[in-house]
């Protein structure tokens, strides 16, 4: 079946400066053949001038992530004929989230220095016993998900708190922090959960579950933030707008079963930062967003809701 | 210029462990690798890495299950320190971070893997690759050893038997850099490229061995390739041999476990040059299923799949669209590994004073005729280590000695005649026609016919590849230039592989004659080498060092 391939290309030194254009290849696709196979045909039999990523051509070296009609996903796992069933076109661009250098080749760099910054080595307290350690199925387990990670940058480019703080610790590197505070050989537990409290943490994920949705070796990196959230709770590192934010909500729908809003805001930035969202309180309340008075009868039931609050807690 | 003590080259296991080795000694280490380090081969490698960690194993009995599976090709003084090193080596990686799989008590794993007298592979789960290669990542980003990422190595600079560094293709601004050093440490991996069906990844082009060859150092045993087992039907993509390690049977179209005629104690698990042999012949008797034999593992069930085997059943589902819970997956041979590679030492030593090489580019030689799996890592980290350790004695030892200019010139000068040539024959055609000759001629099964017409293709080849062209002209990110320089070195090592296989007068491990199907120790225990002089290929031989395990006849 012939169809029409879209790549949106840049070439630096090229006439048009790093202006991107879409250019069109009309390949001969057949049922099974990967966008990966796809890029190689056009590069071999129609355009040499085309540059892309590849190397395993098996889902293991995250070399070859791109963004196949608005989705960043792994070229050469995906394959061209169910892209363009739904769509009925293949668009192929680069990465979100970072410079291009050429065509669909994008700079990795502030992915690397994330990884780099979080001093992604193990760091035990002690030296394993002869014959090594004791570490049981469980304890792998725990991190399991995490030691999937293949780096090959598709969270960071789906990322919405990325996108808007382009210092955001992200997705992959979060991930990769949890790979050691999960680790049961790690002493560095509680130094890592302080550095990723801070500004640009974790805290500053939007939940937005794209991370998630994305991952082509399901690591799940916003599951590792909410698991390192967790861990610095227990921590008890919660001098921040984000655990504040956490306990603001639990005392709210603790309190009246409900979350009330303007306290939460409160609760989580303080006083001063508090009189900064002013405007935005305003503006809020123009549009009806904001019901007055603020002030919340208990829901009914409110005693099953503390009932329920009570058994967590007492269950941690 | 920049000025490193050490330049290793190449950044999947070996390099990285060469590289952290170097940098304990307190020197100037520098890696060069053509991908980030994370996306070299290595992390491809899934099933396992052999040690004798247990009281009822021992080093020796890996020693001669490894002599043994080389068809007592490997040299046996190398193969003894591979497995007497191994258990410290597993233990260190743990240190570093790995996580192995664990048994019921805690303790490292270990699984049965294809002709070990003993389940000896630690792994973790099916991606035991990937887990050493971001762990070593891990150790080189905590030494703060400078990585030249995407710089693509042209040169080897060697002067008077002396090497003084390298000449680099920076692949995203297309300028050249020389690196000047004390020692180099090539550790670029294996040249599966050359074939058409194999489990190799694109970058597999065997650059280390190319640019030692042309630089005056030689290469060793490069007929023996090997063909793994199971690797997917249209993709050549790798199944673990893992998968018959936890119990997985081969089946042909009559739902027969053939192995049973070919290796009636080993069954699926007797050597890999063992399977696969066998799987051709049911294939090329009829008894295969569409150019396939059956991989098996649903008695396995769901739950022990996914425990061990989560990727593969992941990769037979996306790219072969089998789930391995439900179906058996069709599976054949597919080129994997070079048992060759360049001559070294049990140090990683060249014979080029300051150059030393290890892992699968270089040729120790510990597999012999046929590899071990669960071997190749070991050996990449054991030998990474030892010429890490070695190139660092050296350095520390040595001034550092002049860089000639005539280098830089003379790559510059190849690179524009490609880049300024608007009228030849596609890189891609070449590289296609080299790929399927390989395949046919140069395959599982081999005789004298075949190869002389696979010799005389590639030298055909190579002629025509004087006149390569290519469409991008550019300097950034031109892979289609990078492509073509991959290309002039896998033209260079399938002369080797071509010339070596259709020498070579016996069956043995992995290289198998059909006119000569028997092993011959007489004529043929020895090395082959290959050297360049005057831009051909010349071949000699070097006797093989037994020390403890005399050759006898090989039974699976």
């Amino acid at each position: 079946m012939r169809i029409k391939v879209k790549i949106k290309r840049c070439d630096p030194t090229g006439r048009g400066g790093c202006e991107p254009y879409l250019q069109a290849y009309d390949v001969d696709v057949k049922e099974g053949m990967t966008i990966l196979e796809t890029l190689m045909w056009i590069k071999e039999n129609l355009d040499g001038t085309l540059s892309f990523r590849r190397s395993c051509r098996s889902a293991i070296c995250g070399s070859c992530a791109l963004v196949v009609n608005g989705t960043p996903k792994l070229a050469c796992k995906t394959q061209i004929l169910r892209e363009y069933e739904g769509a009925r076109e293949v668009v192929l661009s680069p990465l979100s989230n970072f410079r291009v250098i050429k065509d669909l080749v994008v700079d990795l760099s502030p992915l690397w220095d994330k990884i780099g910054r979080i001093e992604p080595w193990l760091q035990p307290g002690s030296e394993p016993p002869e014959g090594g350690w004791i570490i049981t199925k469980d304890e792998v387990e725990r991190i399991d998900r995490e030691s999937r990670c293949i780096l090959c940058g598709i969270c960071n480019s789906g990322c919405n708190s990325q996108e808007v703080d382009p210092e955001f610790i992200g997705p992959s590197a979060a991930a990769k922090v949890y790979r050691f505070v999960g680790d049961v050989r790690e002493d560095g537990k509680r130094r890592r959960l302080e550095r990723v409290s801070g500004p640009h943490g974790i805290w500053d994920c939007s939940r937005c579950v794209m991370c998630n949705e994305y991952c082509p070796k399901r690591v799940e990196p916003m599951t590792s933030i909410e698991k390192l959230r967790v861990e610095a709770i227990r921590e008890g590192l919660v001098d921040n707008a984000g655990a504040r934010h956490v306990e603001a909500l639990v005392d709210s729908v603790n309190r009246v079963g409900r979350l009330d809003e303007a306290v939460y805001t409160f609760r989580s930035l303080g006083f001063l930062r508090s009189i900064g969202m002013i405007p935005l309180g305003i503006r809020l309340e123009l549009h009806g967003k904001m019901p007055l008075p603020h002030i919340f009868p208990a829901i009914e039931g409110i005693e099953e809701v503390r009932e329920l609050i009570r058994a967590v807690e007492e269950e941690e | 210029m920049v000025i490193h003590d050490i330049v290793v080259i190449g950044a999947g296991l070996a390099g990285m462990r060469a590289a952290i080795e170097a940098a304990r000694a307190g020197l100037n280490v520098a890696l060069v690798s053509k991908v980030h380090p994370v996306r070299s081969h290595s992390v491809a490698a899934q099933g396992g890495i052999n040690a004798a960690l247990k009281e009822d194993d021992s080093w020796e009995a890996h020693a001669f299950d490894t002599v043994k599976g080389s068809d007592y090709l490997a040299d046996q003084d190398a193969v003894e320190i591979l497995c007497k090193e191994a258990p410290e080596n597993i233990l260190e990686l743990e240190r570093m971070g790995a996580v192995f799989s664990r048994d019921e008590r805690g303790r490292i794993a270990q699984r049965p893997f294809g002709a070990l007298s003993y389940p000896r592979t630690c792994y973790a789960a099916d991606r035991t690759g990937h887990t050493l290669v971001h762990v070593l990542y891990e150790q080189i980003l905590r030494a703060g050893i400078w990585i030249y990422e995407e710089w693509m190595v042209v040169s080897l600079v060697v002067e008077d038997g002396i090497c003084r560094g390298v000449i680099c293709l920076n692949l995203a601004t297309g300028r050249l850099h020389r690196l000047h050093s004390k020692a180099v440490i090539l550790a670029t991996g294996g040249y599966g490229r050359v074939f058409k069906h194999t489990t190799n990844a694109l970058i597999n082009t065997g650059d280390g061995m190319a640019l030692a060859l042309q630089a005056g150092a030689r290469l060793m045993d490069m007929e023996f390739v090997q063909f793994h087992p199971t690797t997917l039907r249209r993709t050549g993509i790798l199944i673990t041999e893992g998968a018959r390690g936890e119990g997985g049977y081969l089946l042909n179209r009559e739902g027969e476990r053939f192995m049973k005629r070919y290796a009636p104690e080993m069954m699926e698990l007797a050597s890999r040059d063992v399977v696969s042999r066998a799987e051709q012949t049911e294939i090329d008797e009829g008894r295969g299923v569409d150019g396939c034999v059956l991989l098996d593992i649903r008695h396995l069930g769901e739950k022990k799949i996914n425990e061990r085997l989560s990727q593969i059943r992941q990769l037979a589902i996306d790219f072969e669209g089998i789930d391995p819970v439900h179906d058996p997956i069709p599976v054949r041979p597919g080129a994997h590994y070079s048992m060759g590679g360049i001559e070294v030492d049990v140090w990683g030593e060249t014979g080029i004073e300051g150059l030393y090489a290890a892992g699968e580019c270089a040729c120790v030689s510990v597999h012999g005729a046929n590899r071990l799996g669960g071997n190749s890592l070991l050996e990449t980290i054991v030998f990474g280590r030892r010429a890490g350790r070695r190139a660092a004695e050296y350095a520390s030892s040595t001034e550092l000695k002049p860089f000639p200019d005539v280098f830089l010139k003379e790559a510059a000068h190849e690179i524009a005649l490609i880049l300024n040539r608007d009228d030849g024959e596609r890189a891609s055609t070449i590289r296609h026609e080299l790929s399927s000759t390989m395949n046919g001629c140069v395959g599982v099964f081999r005789e004298e016919k075949g190869l002389k017409e696979a010799l005389d293709r590639v030298r055909e080849l190579r002629e025509r590849y004087r006149k390569v062209c290519i469409d991008d002209k550019g300097d950034v990110f031109n892979t289609d230039l990078q492509n073509a320089l991959e290309l002039k070195n896998i033209l260079l090592l399938a002369e080797a592989i071509c010339l070596g296989a259709l020498e070579r007068r016996e069956s043995r491990g992995a290289h198998y004659r059909k006119d000569y199907p028997k092993r011959d120790d007489e004529n043929w225990l020895k090395h082959s080498l290959f050297c360049l002089k005057d831009g051909e290929i010349r071949i000699d031989y070097k006797d093989v060092t037994i020390t403890r395990f005399p050759p006898k006849e090989r039974r699976y």
